[in-house]
């Protein structure tokens, strides 16, 4: 820096002096950056990582176009609204993030994390067929279904479609596998119950964690179709997607379908009948209804019994457009 | 003082449209306030990444506008010649206001996924922290950048004549336009994204704006207190100079936990430490500068602007930045409530109250009204002040609890556990946010028709009666070094109190045994008491130099205290 008026009041060696130092610490930087990416590190690469046909890579450009990083952090930088996402593929698992991601207004229940398991792709990542052994390889989502499932969320759902969210769950699965030093944090305080109690107290820890109001009974032959039906589309997480009313959350709205005129996207048009509803619940992509993606919704075919399809179509025709 | 040079008009239209898209920016900063402690509201219409992307660019904007009004005004002044090409000003200003506009419709389409890829680019938005803006957003700004540094340049004189002030603002218009480029490409692997993106982020604010602020403080207070050039020319040139030597690898805070190795945590550590230096130099020479020569407070709010934007440098990036750049205190305090406490402070407080305290000098002089209604700016500073210290005590403390109940106890429900145990400090944040907004809005109601109210009559003091003693305090009497420096020190008592709740997290009592006690008692003394020597300071300070006003002895400026060479 010259110094315009002259003089001693230049104290130029000294100034001298402080660039080299400052051309110094440049190199240093220089280096270290160097060093950082050098293959040798071993950091794991969105090239390497993919969920079945899915690359980690697409999913980055899903996961920026979405502006994920404007709610969460991700390896702890962006915003705080909610949780973290670096290392949720490795607490939450595929199957669980496929369940949530089409409808992140609501928590998956147990019965929509293990209709995801039934895509081959699913069985093939998460390494099992079996919900129960999902849920203990990842206690993420076990912990999740358990306090949260079928309840509201404070995510606003997202128009993602099926390969956005194939995708998502690839870039997801990189992230984990990074090296981050560290970072977050592992918790070492003990039990589960013990943190949420340590957290809210003992008292609302009870409250926190009611038991699951015991959605496995079978429901008795005798109760009214229609509340059997209710009860089905509570405990898979239907719910999520699908209102009551005619309003469209995910999927097309109940409300007043029985019966109705539907336009397809192939551009016919079907009556909304019991024939339609139960293929639309087991094969939920034979016919898609216009405006809506395809593939979103998994099969249930394998999940549910006739009287249960049957139940869950009775209810439909109870409910009433709004 | 009056208007030398007819194009320092010109920075008049970019201080208005700093106004305007400061009002907006509080008013998405209320909006995201409101969705913290209920995320429905405006949920699937305006959504919080939304809102978000929009307040974190139209801040970086109308702090740009700040600087370019800023050097728009003093550049011929500097230059001892019109600005060249005034009519590439006028674009320039334009081109912000189609920049803001075009944001505003394309930062939306995140709610739709869409990022408008083509040719391997997001050219509409690109949903990155701070470079949300898409790709013909970022060239545009390019393009802009040029615009400021080639005008700049062509204005100053030859470079053999060039004093640390050009230095300054040549070196910070040039840098401006060559660091951006690095947030204009796509990366696909996530650590070498971040890597490129604080190199924007980071070296924007600290190696660039920063030689910005710390040049145009030091040249807003040669006209102010017609301090000597050459003096500030000291202070200006190891200003800089220690933000460089300690920012570029400093710069490494950001490198901790993104997926770089593990040696970044002892470069960062050490000399993200040392980033505080320049802060505290500057802050002592805002002292200097102020008090040496007795001369009266002309223009107040120009000068409470410029205070506030030393001090909250002191705090906000200073002391609250020193707090968690340690390795073993930000792996607590990364990614939570906490960092916002530290940027809010540090970005408004810094840049921001000096685009407002130029604002406050130039507008004026501008508009040939030397006595102006001085109230309503003084009522506005110690809104937004109040407002800001509120925020980020809201921020530090929400943060402290965060960090307990997400990290430590690793309890990931934020509906259910993080948020509701943040609940009291995510409803402050909105109250103190009201404060802050009351004041911009007063702020700018008071630039925008500055001049166009009923004038104060002549010979009436428009410092209005806030000018009074202050008989409770005496803090009227001058404030002298001795007691400058015992202040300074009580804020970095508090400063080393905060750090240490955040080690705290480390002991196995709290990390192992899960009581919080130690932390939560270290960041309840710390940051409450830090935020309250900082206002209090501020109204010291300003007490003892209101009193000035009332004694007309101009004495001067012969008691330089910091020779220019050691």
């Amino acid at each position: 820096m010259s110094c315009g008026t002259g003089g001693s009041s230049c104290e130029t060696p000294r100034r001298r002096g402080a660039f080299v130092v400052l051309a110094i610490l440049a190199v240093i930087f220089v280096v270290l950056s160097v060093f950082s990416f050098l293959k040798s590190r071993n950091q794991v690469t969105p090239d390497t990582v993919s969920f079945g046909a899915y690359q980690a890579a697409d999913g980055k450009r899903v996961f920026q176009a979405y502006n994920c990083m404007g709610c969460h952090t991700m390896v702890g930088n962006g915003a705080y609204l909610g949780p973290d996402l670096t290392k949720e593929y490795h607490r939450a698992g595929p199957a669980w993030l496929a369940a949530f991601l089409p409808s992140a207004g609501g928590w998956p229940t147990k019965a929509a994390v293990r209709a995801q398991l039934l895509d081959p792709n699913q069985q093939a990542d998460a390494g099992t067929d079996s919900i129960d052994a999902y849920l203990k390889k990842f206690p993420g989502a076990a912990e999740r279904i358990e306090r949260r499932g079928g309840g509201t969320t404070m995510m606003p759902n997202l128009p993602l479609t099926k390969d956005e969210i194939g995708q998502l769950i690839a870039y997801l699965k990189y992230t984990s596998a990074m090296n981050t030093e560290g970072w977050p944090p592992k918790v070492e305080v003990d039990g589960f119950d013990h943190r949420v109690q340590l957290a809210h107290g003992m008292v609302a820890a009870a409250q926190a964690a009611p038991a699951p109001a015991a959605p496995t009974a079978a429901a008795p032959a005798t109760v009214d179709p229609v509340a059997h039906g209710a009860q089905l589309v509570k405990d898979n997480g239907c719910v999520a997607c699908h209102a009551t009313s005619d309003k469209r959350l995910v999927g097309p709205g109940w409300g007043g379908l029985y019966n109705s005129t539907v336009k397809l996207a192939d551009g016919s048009t079907v009556i909304a009948d019991d024939a339609y509803l139960r293929e639309s619940i087991r094969q939920p992509n034979a016919k898609i209804v216009a405006g809506y993606p395809t593939g979103v919704m998994p099969a249930y075919d394998a999940l549910l019994k006739d009287d249960e399809v049957n139940a869950i179509v009775a209810y439909l025709h109870s409910l009433e457009k709004q | 003082m009056q208007i030398e040079f007819q194009t320092q008009r010109l920075s008049m239209r970019f201080f208005m449209l700093m106004l305007v898209l400061f009002v907006l920016q509080v008013g998405y900063g209320l909006l995201l306030s409101l969705q913290q402690t209920d995320p429905t509201v405006l949920a699937g219409v305006m959504n919080f990444n939304v809102a978000r992307a929009e307040h974190l660019n139209l801040g970086i904007l109308w702090i740009l506008c700040g600087f370019i009004g800023a050097i728009l005004f003093v550049g011929p002044l500097l230059a001892k010649r019109e600005m060249v090409a005034p009519w590439l000003i006028k674009l320039l200003f334009y081109a912000v206001i189609v920049i803001a506009v075009w944001n505003f419709f394309t930062l939306r389409l995140a709610q739709f996924g869409i990022a408008g890829w083509w040719q391997g680019q997001p050219w509409l938005q690109q949903g990155l922290e701070y470079l949300e803006a898409g790709r013909i957003a970022g060239v545009l700004v390019l393009i802009g950048f040029a615009i400021l540094a080639y005008v700049v340049l062509r204005t100053f004189p030859p470079v053999r004549e060039w004093n640390e002030i050009h230095w300054g603002l040549g070196l910070g218009v040039s840098a401006l336009m060559a660091v951006w480029v690095f947030g204009l490409f796509y990366v696909a692997r996530l650590d070498l994204q971040e890597y490129f993106r604080w190199f924007v982020v980071h070296y924007w604010v600290e190696g660039v704006w920063e030689v910005i602020h710390i040049t145009l403080v030091g040249f807003l207070l040669v006209l102010m207190f017609k301090v000597d050039v050459k003096s500030v020319g000291f202070a200006v040139f190891w200003g800089v100079m220690l933000v460089w030597l300690s920012g570029l690898i400093g710069n490494a805070h950001h490198y901790f936990w993104i997926g770089t190795p593990e040696f970044w945590q002892f470069w960062g550590s050490l000399f993200s430490a040392l980033e505080p230096l320049p802060l505290v130099f500057c802050f002592w020479h805002i002292y200097l500068d102020a008090h040496v020569n007795k001369r009266p407070l002309e223009n107040a709010p120009a000068f409470y602007f410029i205070l506030g934007s030393v001090v909250l440098e002191q705090i906000g990036a200073g002391i609250l930045g020193f707090t968690m750049t340690f390795a073993l205190t930000n792996v607590w305090s990364h990614g939570t409530w906490v960092t916002p406490g530290h940027a809010h402070l540090a970005l408004f407080g810094t840049f921001g109250m000096l685009g407002i305290a130029a604002a406050y000098y130039a507008v004026p002089l501008l508009r040939k009204v030397p006595n102006y209604d001085q109230r309503l700016g003084k009522l506005a500073f110690w809104l937004v002040l109040t407002g800001v210290l509120g925020m980020a005590f809201s921020f530090a403390i929400g943060g402290t609890v965060q960090i307990y109940v997400y990290r430590i106890l690793g309890l990931d429900w934020f509906g259910g556990d993080v948020a509701r145990s943040m609940g009291v400090f995510k409803l402050m944040l909105p109250m103190f946010g009201v404060v802050f907004a009351t004041g911009a809005g007063v702020l700018a109601y008071d630039l925008l028709t500055l001049g166009r109210r009923v004038a104060v009559p002549a010979g009436t003091d428009g410092h209005g009666e806030a000018a009074a003693v202050h008989p409770g305090t005496r803090w009227s009497r001058p404030l002298s070094g001795f007691e400058a420096g015992i202040w300074l020190m009580m804020m970095w008592i508090f400063g080393t109190i905060i750090t240490l709740g955040l080690l705290s997290f480390n002991l196995p009592r709290v990390r192992v045994a899960g009581d919080p006690t130690l932390p939560y008692l270290l960041a309840g003394v710390g940051y409450p008491g830090l935020l309250l020597v900082t206002l209090l300071f501020v109204w010291r300070f300003l007490a003892s130099m209101e009193a000035r006003a009332k004694t007309t002895v101009a004495a001067p400026s012969l008691l330089r205290v910091l020779p220019a060479q050691a």
